[in-house]
């Protein structure tokens, strides 16, 4: 009958050492809070997290562990003066999680008991945190949660000490934890008051270097990102199911300012009036609203497809119709815009007309040649546009990633040498000879194309799709868009860069710097969908997880009726509904592991109260076949069926494994066996009736009878 | 054994732990308004709290019931068997049992099948003669998540004997010695000729264990030589020089146990007290029996 189990004594004051298996477990779930930091922290510190982790599986085996202490303070002053050597400051958050991993580094060498185990796992929460606090993307975010879940199944290993399965029950169980935990973790991720502490600390104030393009524009910086496939915003078009026709050129910022090759957007945006914007509207007639969804930069911009004209909360619309938004962009942001796909027919103040036409008086004589032929050929602006990108055509441009340095004032051995270029020495240069032409231009700089996810309905833009094209001012028309780009490498707007980049690599037209094995496997239709799919989650969890926040959540429970209530009270009731989950799990789990034969006495013992509460009472050493007999010749009435009921009890009781299905019977039997629940006039008459109607003559005879017996 | 219905609970030092780390990551969440963070709090918290029941159920069904308990003479180790019975349908893990009273003793068990009983052993120090009601027994758990403990008590109705210290001198005393069937006694001495084996008995003296028999695998035997074995001892407290009544009980102990492992029949009389001599285990443990009792305030906690 009895097993022998394994057990550890732990009576003596010896501390056990950390078992290996929730060691394993605890080591697998600290790497997944590794990726975070290899991206934000300085490379040696999750280096060295990783070698305390190996050298702890080295060390524990053999007994030993980082003892002295004052070995301990060095190795933690030491830490402290790398991360001060590597960041220069210990203020901030990166210094301040560096120093966290390193301190959790060293406990992971110095930790030996098992009550430590509990404080590594605490440790090892406190690392998911200062992750999410890196990074909030997607997949970062899958590992951390993959990572608090290990931690988990690591903490219930070590709690199921040496019992069998080392692998399947322990994650079992946390799954079992988890899935009920999932409702409580909605309600409180709905309900929850995000209180504002109002002691807002800016962790992020030094850490948050802008991504994407500045507001300069040199030659090669629009090449540095066509390798980033970080991605920058993913717009949907709502109440529209087809795309939009033509190349998407999302607008991010108009650049004015002309520096030679460089070029450069006004530090602080002007707003159009709203005067200006009522004419406007009037013009628009093809107009498409957009859904963005902007991945945090670090800078203002804020994109729509060509041209928006109305500024959205948060945001003004800028001279140059782009959006700028008045905060620094820090967080994931969900905007709705309208653009209008037409141009703006709108004439130049004499002032901006001096802005457009500015050039710097250092661009050699050479190139102010060339702008000069084309105005003397034909001073229409649209054949001087026309002359300017034959002249790109024809004269044997080449389109390269790698086009080698330029610099600012090299826009004659651009033109007339070197003749090879990426969209921004396009753009800068036929903006500027524009200018020198007579012909008011500006460079605008923002997105071109995407790529459109099946799955989830929406275009991703990523930095690689980063494009710099230019806006000359036409008598007629106003501001026109012209790619320069588009006439040395016709085909580039149809197309976002990658798959560009890939035909001309195909047709020989491209040099390259791009590996193909690898490039090939991201184009395979597996990777492909994958992909998709994971972009899918990706917006899922940007759109629907992270920017449900404060403000969302006060619309969310206005539409509910809850907003009015103190965060107190929605605390409270948030507990109140949290306890009766936890009764109902109590109550489910108690129903399912409860042994069949506790069952059938607490069934046996209810049936005694009922018939105790009627007059005849158990005694404690009354055995159940003698107490039936006793109590049928107390009750007349019943005598039936509390023989019945007594039967099967005892047939039950004794039985080696009671069967279920006799066992719900004996159930709904002894809830079927009537007897008053409490001495009231109601339940008195209730029963006189129900006596009076099984046996008639003697109504009023049992129920006085059983009272005065009382 | 009647359990309270509640289990009691109490926080582990881990849940400081874990109430600081949830402050945290509320505070982290709050100030910086980070949505991924507050996920990170309510997934924590919900955990928590749904660990709870997990514990709770984790000691339903389980019991524990005392075994039988051997006398131990005071200086020894009192070995309590245990039964910790799973009478639930579910394989229990990480049961604590902690005897209230002796310092802390406590045996985990990492786990019990379902319907299974686990065997096991406390030991704690006897400290005074008489006889003792075996103390309150708490059952615990902190499994799965180990921030909160919960304790189930059971009170035993068992009691256990602690028989008297055997101390003095361990030579029988030979004016005790009482002629049988008229014939003179032989002279008692340490003979050396082996005459078999016989049961040990605890507390005696391990010299004359067969050790040879314990490396082969067989239990404890005393080794019995041809001299012990004569005589009828009459062992009288009143007749003891001793002032002091514990030491006159540790050497009638002594004797008693010398007297057994020689074989040699021997009898008792305390003050209102008298068993005729006899022999064997019932007899010995009768004598015990009435000298750990001997002036005892009845049942000690």
């Amino acid at each position: 009958m009895s097993m022998s189990m394994s057990m550890n004594r732990s009576g003596s004051k010896r501390d056990r050492s950390i078992p290996r298996r929730p060691l394993l477990w605890l080591a697998a779930a600290l790497l997944f809070t590794l990726p975070p930091m290899f991206g934000s922290l300085v490379r040696w510190v999750p280096c060295v997290f990783l070698l305390a982790l190996a050298m702890k599986f080295w060390m524990e085996p053999r007994g030993y562990r980082l003892r002295f202490a004052t070995l301990k303070l060095m190795l933690a002053a030491m830490g402290l003066f790398a991360i001060f050597a590597s960041y220069g400051s210990l203020k901030g958050i990166e210094p301040g999680i560096s120093l966290l991993v390193v301190l959790v580094s060293l406990k992971v060498l110095e930790a030996h008991t098992a009550r430590e185990f509990q404080v590594m796992v605490l440790m090892g929460w406190v690392l998911c945190l200062c992750g999410f606090f890196l990074s909030q993307d997607f997949v970062i975010a899958l590992c951390l949660l993959t990572a608090f879940a290990l931690l988990l199944v690591a903490l219930i290993q070590f709690y199921r000490g040496s019992s069998p399965g080392a692998f399947w029950p322990p994650l079992g169980t946390t799954g079992k934890i988890l899935l009920q935990a999932a409702p409580l973790i909605i309600l409180l991720f709905v309900l929850f008051p995000r209180i504002n502490t109002g002691l807002r600390v800016d962790f992020r104030a030094n850490r948050f270097a802008s991504t994407g393009f500045s507001d300069r524009l040199s030659p090669g910086s629009i090449a540095a990102l066509a390798n980033s496939s970080e991605i920058a915003f993913r717009a949907e078009f709502p109440g529209s199911t087809a795309t939009p026709p033509g190349s998407m050129y999302w607008r991010g910022v108009v650049m004015w300012h002309c520096d030679g090759m460089e070029w450069r957007a006004p530090y602080v945006p002007v707003s159009i009036s709203s005067r200006d914007r009522g004419t406007r509207q009037r013009f628009t007639n093809n107009t498409i609203r957009q859904r963005i969804t902007l991945a945090p930069h670090g800078a203002r911009w804020m994109f729509a497809l060509d041209r928006p004209f109305e500024s959205t909360p948060g945001a003004i619309l800028a001279r140059g119709d782009y959006l700028w938004s008045v905060q620094t962009i820090r967080k994931a942001r969900r905007y709705e815009v309208v653009s209008s796909l037409g141009a703006a027919g709108k004439d130049l103040t004499p002032g901006e007309r001096r802005e457009a036409l500015e050039v710097p008086p250092s661009i050699s004589p050479a190139v102010r040649e060339l702008a000069q032929s084309w105005t003397t050929q034909n001073p229409n602006p649209r054949a001087i546009v026309n002359s300017a990108l034959q002249f790109f055509q024809a004269q044997g441009f080449r389109y390269s990633l790698t086009p080698g340095e330029y610099r600012k004032n090299d826009l004659e051995q651009f033109l007339f040498h070197r003749r090879v270029g990426f969209c921004e020495h396009y753009a800068a240069t036929f903006a500027t000879l524009m200018r020198l032409a007579g012909v008011p231009a500006r460079v605008v700089v923002g997105y071109l194309g995407g790529e459109y996810n099946d799955l989830g309905h929406f275009f991703l833009v990523r930095q690689a799709d980063t494009h710099a094209w230019c806006e000359v001012c036409l008598p007629d028309s106003g501001w026109t868009r012209v790619d320069p780009t588009a006439a040395v490498a016709p085909g580039r707007a149809s197309l976002d860069l990658h798959s560009f980049l890939e035909r001309s690599i195909a047709s020989g037209q491209m040099e390259t710097r791009r590996g193909g094995f690898f490039t090939q496997l991201a184009r395979s239709a597996l990777f492909t969908n994958a992909r998709l799919a994971l972009e899918t989650l990706s917006y899922e969890w940007d759109t629907r997880v992270l920017a449900f926040d404060a403000d969302v959540q006060e619309v969310l429970l206005d539409s509910m009726g809850l907003a009015n209530r103190g965060s107190l009270v929605l605390i409270i009731e948030i507990l109140i509904v949290a306890i009766a989950l936890l009764v109902i799990y109590f109550g489910w789990m108690q129903l399912r592991t409860r042994s069949r034969a506790d069952r059938v006495k607490a069934l046996y013992e209810r049936f005694c109260r009922k018939i105790a509460r009627l007059g005849a009472r158990r005694d404690p050493w009354e055995g159940p076949s003698d107490f039936s007999t006793r109590a049928a010749l107390l009750l007349p009435n019943e005598s039936q069926r509390i023989r019945e009921i007594s039967n099967v009890y005892i047939a039950l009781r004794y039985a080696p494994e009671p069967a279920g299905v006799a066992l719900d019977r004996f159930a709904k039997e002894v809830r079927a066996f009537v007897g008053p629940a409490r001495w009231s006039p109601k339940t008195y008459l209730f029963s006189a009736k129900g006596a009076s109607r099984s046996q008639p003559g003697a109504s009023s005879q049992g129920p006085s009878h059983i009272r005065k017996e009382r | 054994m009647k359990a309270r219905k509640l289990p009691l609970v109490y926080p582990t030092a881990g849940f400081a732990g874990l109430l600081f780390v949830l402050g945290a990551m509320w505070y982290a969440a709050s100030s910086q308004n980070n949505t991924a963070v507050y996920l990170l709090f309510f997934t924590l918290t919900a955990v928590f709290l749904v660990s709870i029941p997990h514990t709770l159920i984790n000691l339903a069904g389980v019991t524990v019931t005392v075994e039988s308990v051997q006398p131990a003479f005071v200086g020894q180790e009192v070995s309590l068997p245990l039964e910790i019975m799973n009478d639930s349908r579910a394989t229990r893990h990480g049961i604590e049992l902690i005897l209230s009273g002796s310092d802390g003793e406590h045996q985990r068990i990492d786990h019990i099948p379902a319907r299974k009983a686990a065997r096991v052993v406390l030991r704690f120090p006897a400290r005074q003669r008489g006889e003792h009601h075996v103390e309150t027994l708490c059952l615990t758990s902190a499994y799965p998540l180990g921030f909160l403990r919960f304790l189930k008590k059971f009170a035993p109705a068992q009691t256990y004997i602690v028989y008297p210290k055997p101390a003095g001198d361990v030579r029988l005393p030979s004016s005790f010695v009482h002629r049988r069937d008229g014939r003179p006694l032989t002279e008692l001495g340490a003979g050396d000729d082996f005459a078999g084996v016989r049961d040990y008995v605890p507390g005696e003296s391990q010299r004359h264990i067969d050790w040879r028999a314990v490396a082969r695998g067989q239990p404890l035997m005393t080794k019995q030589f041809a001299a012990e074995a004569e005589g009828v001892l009459y062992f009288d407290f009143s007749a003891l020089h001793f002032a002091n009544v514990e030491e006159r009980l540790s050497q009638l102990t002594l004797w008693i146990i010398e007297a057994e492992r020689a074989r040699r029949p021997y009898g008792l009389r305390l003050p209102g007290n008298e068993i005729p001599p006899a022999i064997g285990q019932p007899h010995f443990h009768q004598c015990l029996r009435a000298l750990s009792l001997f002036q005892s305030k009845g049942v000690r906690a």
